[in-house]
C-alpha cells in the first residue's frame, strides 16, 4: 500500500490529527478537549441554566429528578488552522539513497490529507533559504484543494543551509491565527537552531508537533562506508574518516546524544515528538506510529 | 616449480595499474552525509588519508589478477616418475635399384627385408624403433615407436625404387635422430653398399651395425645412351651412341636391341670380357620418335637393361635479324642459306614491331635494343649505348679475354676462344639476371664480353663486341662462327611436345603457369592418377605422362649409375653384419628411468579465479548494500 492506493487513502479519511490545545474561532469538525460548548455532537457535561440557553438541549430528565433545570454541554469542535512545515535544507536529500526526503514529502502529503478530510484550514510551507526563508501554499480548505498539494510538494528539491530559526519566524510572523503546526525534519542542525524555532512557536500559541526522519545511512553509517571522504552537504565541508569500531561507537553515541536532547526539549515545552525511519513505509508510519504516539487518532 | 610462458611476466605491472585505480578512486571518492555534527568527536583520517591502505576489496582484486596472470604463465611443478623403456633402434633401409639384383632368384631387397624383420622380432616390447627409408633421397617413414606391428607392416610395404642413392644422408639422418631427448638409439643399416663405400667418418661407422646383403657381380648394363642431334639437323642426321658395359667378372654374352617407335632398328648379339664396354652408333634412323632400347643379357640386375631416348624431327624456324648494316644483312642470309630449316627475315631497327615475332622464332639485334620486350629468344650484338636492357658504361678497343664459361652450351666444342675479334667492344654493367659467359679486363676491371641469362622466361644473349665485316663468313673467323651458331642452337626452343630426358629419381617439376587442377599423372608401373603437387618424382624407370587440358609433358626416365649397375661392388669385404665396434650395451630387461615431468596448473588458477571472482561479487554485495556513494 502506498500513496498512489486507494485504499490508504480510505484508512486516512478514518484519522484526524489530534489537537490538545489549539483552538479555532470557526465551527468545525476537530474536536477540542477540555473545551465544552452548547451545541454539538459529543456530549461532556451539564451546566445550570441561565438565561438565553438554548431550550432544546435543557436535560428534562435531571430537571424532574434534581427540580433543578440544567443544560447539556457537548465538546468544541472547531476548524483548526494547521501549518505544515517542511525542511527543504541541503540535508534532508543526503544520502540519496535513504530517500529522506521523497519520505518526509509522502508523510506531509498523508498529513495534508487528513486535515483537509476533517473540513480543517491547512497550510504547507517549505523551509527555505534566505534571502527567501520560505515557500508556502495559501489558505487551503476543504479535501477539494488536496490536489494542490501534491504539485506544491513534488516542485521541492532538498537544497540549501538549515536556517531553521530563521525561516520557521519569518513564515510564522505572516500567519494571522495560530493553530497546529507540524514541523517534518531531520533536525540535524545545532540545539540552539531547531530550539529557538520551537520556542518561538510555542511563545505565538501553536500547538507544535516535532517529526524528526532519520535515513538509514544516519542509524547505521557502517552500510555506507568504511572509510572516506565525508562531505556535508550544507556546510560543504570534508573530512576523512576511517569506520573503525571505536569511531562508530562515538558516532552512536553523539546521534543519541543530539537526539535525546531533542526529545527532552520537546517533552519539557509540551511538544509532541517523534522519530520515523524511513526503513519504515509511509503507511505503517502514518496508520501506526503516528497513532501510537498521539499524533493522529480515530474519528 | 617453473613457468612455462615468460613472456605473460610484463602482465605484472597491472597490478600496478590497479594500485593507480584504487588510489584515483580514494581522491574521487566522495560520501555525502547531512551533517558533520555527529563526526565532530571521530578523530580526522589526515595522515592516513593521503596514504595508500588497501581495503579487503584491493586484496582480493589483487589475488584475482595474479592468480589470471598466473594462469597465463603456465606454470608447473615437476613431478618425478619412473618410467619403464626399452632401447632405440633406427633401421636405415636401402631402397636403390641395385636392391632389385637377385642373388639365387631372391632380390637383394627381400634378403634385407628378412634380416630386418629378424632384428624387429629380436627387440624387446618396450624398445622403440624407427624407419628409415633411403634412395634419391632419405625419408623417415616411422618415428620413434614401440609398435612394432606398424613397423613391420611399413617395413612390408617398402618397394625397391629404380633411383641411385644417398646413404650417407641417410644414415647422417640416423645419426641426429640417434641422439635425441638425451638417448642413443642403435643404427642397423641394410643395403647392398659396402660400407668402406660411405664416406663416413670411423666414429660414425663404429656407430653402425651394418646389414650388408649381396655377393654377385653378374651384370651387364646399359651405362649411357645418347642421341647427338643439333637444330639444324633432321632425324636422319641425328646419330645414336649406346654404351654398354659388363660388370661381372666374367665374359658375358648379351644382345642389344634397338627399336624406333616399336619397330626394330637393330640388333646385335655381342660378347664382352670381364669390366669391358662396347659402344654402339646407330645413324640413318628413318624417322622422329622414340627410341627404345634394351639389351638382352641374363644378369641379376633388370633396371638398367632398358633405356628411352628421342630422335626430333627438324622444325623450321625463322631467324628474324634486325640490323641497321648492310653486310650483316648479306653475311647472315648466306649463312641462313646453310642451315637446313631456318628462314631468315631481315629488317631494319626502324622497320622492327614486336609484333612480327613468334614464339618460335630467335630475334638477332644488332646494334639495336627495342623498347619493348620481345616475346621470343634473342641474341644481342654490339647494343646502343642508350638500352633499356644493358646498362652500358663505357666503351673500349682492342681487348684481350680474361675468362670464359666453358661449361656453357654455348661455348661447348669451342676452340681458340682467344682468337674473337674484339676491336670495339662495350662495356656494360652485368644485369643481375645475367652470367658472364666471356670476360675481359680493363681499367674498370673485369667485364663482360658476352653475356647470357634468362629474363621474364625467354633467354637472352649479348655479345658486347661489335662484327667487322666478314666476321661471319671469313674463314679467318671460325671461332666466331661456331660462337655464332652454338648460341643461335641455345637460343632455339625446343619443341615442347618433345619428351624430355631425366635421370631416373628427379624430381620434374611443372612450369609455374601449368594448371595444376584436374592434372593427370601416368607413370611406370601404377595406374593414372590425379596430380595433386606441382613436382612429379621419377622413381621408377620408363614414361611418365602428364597431361591436363592446356598442358603436356612427357618424360622419359633413364638409369645410368655406374655406382648402382656396379653390385658387385668389389671394394667390400663386409658381407653380412657387422656389428658396431663400440656396442651401445645389449640389454634383455627394460629400463627403469626415473624422469621428472612438468605438471601444469594454470588451469587450476583460472578456477580459482573464477570462484574468487564471485566471492568477490558477493563482499562487494555486502559491503555496497545502499546507493549513495558517489
Amino acid at each position: 500500500m502506498s500513496l498512489t492506493d486507494p485504499a490508504f487513502f480510505k484508512q486516512l479519511d478514518r484519522l484526524r490529527i489530534r489537537v490538545r490545545a489549539a483552538r479555532g474561532h470557526r465551527p468545525g469538525e476537530t474536536p477540542i478537549p477540555r473545551t465544552s460548548q452548547a451545541w454539538g455532537v459529543e456530549f461532556e457535561s451539564y451546566k445550570d441554566y441561565s438565561p438565553g440557553d438554548d431550550f432544546r438541549y435543557l436535560d428534562w430528565n435531571a430537571a424532574g429528578r434534581l427540580d433543578q433545570l440544567v443544560v447539556k454541554t457537548f465538546t468544541a469542535e472547531r476548524e483548526i488552522p494547521f501549518h505544515l512545515i517542511l525542511d527543504t535544507s541541503a540535508s534532508m536529500g543526503a544520502p540519496t539513497g535513504d530517500g529522506k526526503f521523497p519520505h518526509a514529502v509522502d508523510l506531509v502529503t498523508a498529513l495534508s490529507y487528513i486535515a483537509l478530510a476533517s473540513n480543517n484550514t491547512l497550510r504547507i510551507a517549505a523551509l527555505s533559504s534566505p534571502p527567501r526563508p520560505f515557500l508556502a501554499t495559501p489558505f487551503l480548505r476543504h479535501r477539494n484543494r488536496f490536489l494542490r498539494v501534491s504539485p506544491f510538494l513534488e516542485a521541492l528539491t532538498p537544497t540549501g543551509k538549515t536556517y531553521l530559526r530563521e525561516s520557521v519566524q519569518a513564515y510564522i510572523r505572516q500567519a494571522k491565527e495560530p493553530g497546529v503546526v507540524i514541523l517534518v525534519s531531520d533536525f540535524l542542525t545545532r540545539p540552539a537552531q531547531y530550539e529557538a524555532a520551537l520556542l518561538f512557536l510555542i511563545a505565538r500559541g501553536y500547538e507544535v508537533k516535532a517529526i524528526q526522519v532519520l535515513g538509514e545511512s544516519e542509524l547505521h553509517p557502517e552500510r555506507l562506508f568504511r572509510r572516506g571522504k565525508l562531505y556535508d552537504v550544507e556546510e560543504q565541508t570534508e573530512r576523512w574518516v576511517t569506520l573503525s569500531r571505536t569511531n562508530l561507537e562515538k558516532y552512536h553515541h553523539a546521534l543519541s546524544v543530539h537526539c535525546d536532547a531533542l526529545q527532552q526539549f520537546c517533552h519539557k515545552h509540551r511538544v509532541l515528538y517523534t522519530r520515523l525511519s524511513t526503513a519504515q513505509p509511509i503507511t505503517e508510519t502514518v496508520t501506526e506510529t503516528l497513532a501510537q504516539v498521539g499524533l493522529v487518532t480515530l474519528h | 616449480m617453473g613457468i612455462l610462458n615468460p613472456a605473460a611476466l610484463p602482465f605484472v605491472s597491472l597490478l600496478g595499474v590497479l594500485v593507480l585505480i584504487y588510489l584515483r578512486q580514494r581522491t574521487r571518492t566522495r560520501i555525502e552525509v547531512p551533517s558533520l555534527l555527529f563526526w565532530a568527536d571521530v578523530p580526522e583520517d589526515r595522515v592516513r588519508s593521503r596514504r595508500f591502505r588497501p581495503d579487503l576489496l584491493f586484496f582480493l582484486q589483487v589475488l584475482l589478477l595474479l592468480l589470471l596472470i598466473g594462469g597465463l604463465l603456465h606454470p608447473y611443478w615437476s613431478r618425478a616418475v619412473t618410467e619403464t623403456r626399452g632401447d632405440r633402434q633406427i633401421l636405415v633401409f636401402d631402397l636403390s635399384a641395385s636392391m632389385q639384383a637377385r642373388e639365387n632368384g631372391v632380390r637383394r631387397f627381400d634378403l634385407a627385408l628378412d634380416q630386418a624383420k629378424n632384428v624387429l622380432h629380436a627387440l624387446a616390447p618396450l624398445d622403440e624403433v624407427m624407419l628409415i627409408g633411403i634412395a634419391a633421397r632419405p625419408q623417415v617413414i616411422s618415428g620413434f615407436t614401440t609398435d612394432h606391428r606398424l613397423v613391420l607392416h611399413r617395413l612390408e610395404s617398402l618397394r625397391p625404387q629404380d633411383t641411385s642413392t644417398q646413404l650417407e644422408l641417410g644414415i647422417e639422418l640416423a645419426l641426429v635422430q640417434r641422439d635425441r631427448a638425451g638417448r642413443q638409439a642403435q643404427i642397423h643399416v641394410f643395403t647392398d653398399l659396402s660400407s668402406n663405400q660411405l664416406s663416413l667418418s670411423e666414429i660414425q661407422q663404429q656407430a653402425l651395425t651394418y646389414h650388408r646383403v649381396g655377393e654377385t657381380d653378374d651384370n651387364m648394363a646399359l651405362a649411357s645412351v645418347h642421341v647427338y642431334q643439333n637444330p639444324f639437323q633432321d632425324y636422319s642426321q641425328a646419330q645414336a651412341y649406346i654404351l654398354v658395359r659388363n660388370y661381372a667378372n666374367r665374359t658375358k654374352t648379351a644382345t642389344l636391341r634397338v627399336e624406333l617407335n616399336g619397330q626394330a632398328a637393330f640388333q646385335e648379339v655381342f660378347s664382352l670380357s670381364a669390366n669391358d664396354t662396347r659402344s654402339f652408333s646407330l645413324s640413318g634412323f628413318t624417322g622422329p620418335g622414340q627410341l627404345a632400347v634394351h639389351l638382352e643379357s641374363e644378369d641379376a640386375l633388370a633396371v638398367d637393361n632398358h633405356a628411352l631416348n628421342w630422335v626430333a624431327a627438324r622444325r623450321s624456324w625463322q631467324l628474324v635479324l634486325v640490323s641497321p648494316v648492310a653486310h650483316l644483312h648479306q653475311e647472315v642470309r648466306q649463312l641462313s642459306q646453310a642451315l637446313p630449316g631456318v628462314t631468315l627475315r631481315s629488317t631494319r631497327p626502324e622497320d622492327f614491331s614486336a609484333d612480327q615475332v613468334g614464339e618460335q622464332d630467335v630475334v638477332l639485334f644488332h646494334q639495336f635494343v627495342p623498347d619493348e620486350a620481345v616475346p621470343a629468344n634473342s641474341l644481342y650484338i654490339f647494343p646502343p649505348v642508350e638500352n633499356a636492357l644493358f646498362p652500358v658504361l663505357t666503351e673500349a678497343a682492342d681487348l684481350t679475354i680474361l675468362d670464359w664459361n666453358d661449361e656453357h652450351e654455348i661455348l661447348h666444342n669451342l676452340q681458340y676462344v682467344e682468337a674473337l675479334p674484339f676491336k670495339q667492344a662495350r662495356i656494360l654493367a652485368l644485369p643481375s639476371w645475367a652470367q658472364v659467359l666471356i670476360s675481359s679486363k680493363t681499367s674498370h676491371g673485369e667485364i663482360p664480353l658476352a653475356l647470357t641469362g634468362e629474363r621474364d622466361g625467354r633467354r637472352l644473349v649479348c655479345l658486347a663486341f661489335d662484327l667487322d665485316a666478314g666476321n661471319l663468313t671469313d674463314s679467318d673467323n671460325l671461332t666466331l662462327l661456331v660462337l655464332f651458331l652454338n648460341a643461335l642452337r641455345w637460343l632455339r626452343p625446343p619443341n615442347p611436345l618433345d619428351p624430355q630426358l631425366l635421370p631416373a629419381g628427379d624430381v620434374f617439376f611443372l612450369p609455374t603457369d601449368a594448371p595444376l587442377d584436374g592434372a593427370l599423372l601416368s607413370a611406370p608401373q601404377t595406374e593414372t592418377r590425379v596430380l595433386e603437387t606441382d613436382t612429379v618424382s621419377l622413381d621408377r624407370v620408363g614414361i611418365y605422362r602428364v597431361e591436363t587440358a592446356s598442358y603436356r609433358a612427357e618424360l622419359y626416365a633413364n638409369l645410368f649409375d655406374e655406382a648402382e649397375s656396379d653390385i658387385g661392388r668389389q671394394t667390400g669385404d663386409d658381407t653380412g653384419t657387422v656389428q658396431p665396434a663400440v656396442s651401445p650395451g645389449v640389454r634383455t630387461s627394460p629400463e627403469a628411468v626415473q624422469r621428472e615431468i612438468p605438471v601444469e596448473f594454470g588451469q587450476n588458477l583460472y578456477w580459482l579465479a573464477a570462484l574468487l571472482l564471485f566471492a568477490e561479487w558477493l563482499y562487494a554485495l555486502w559491503r555496497s548494500p545502499l546507493e549513495g556513494v558517489s
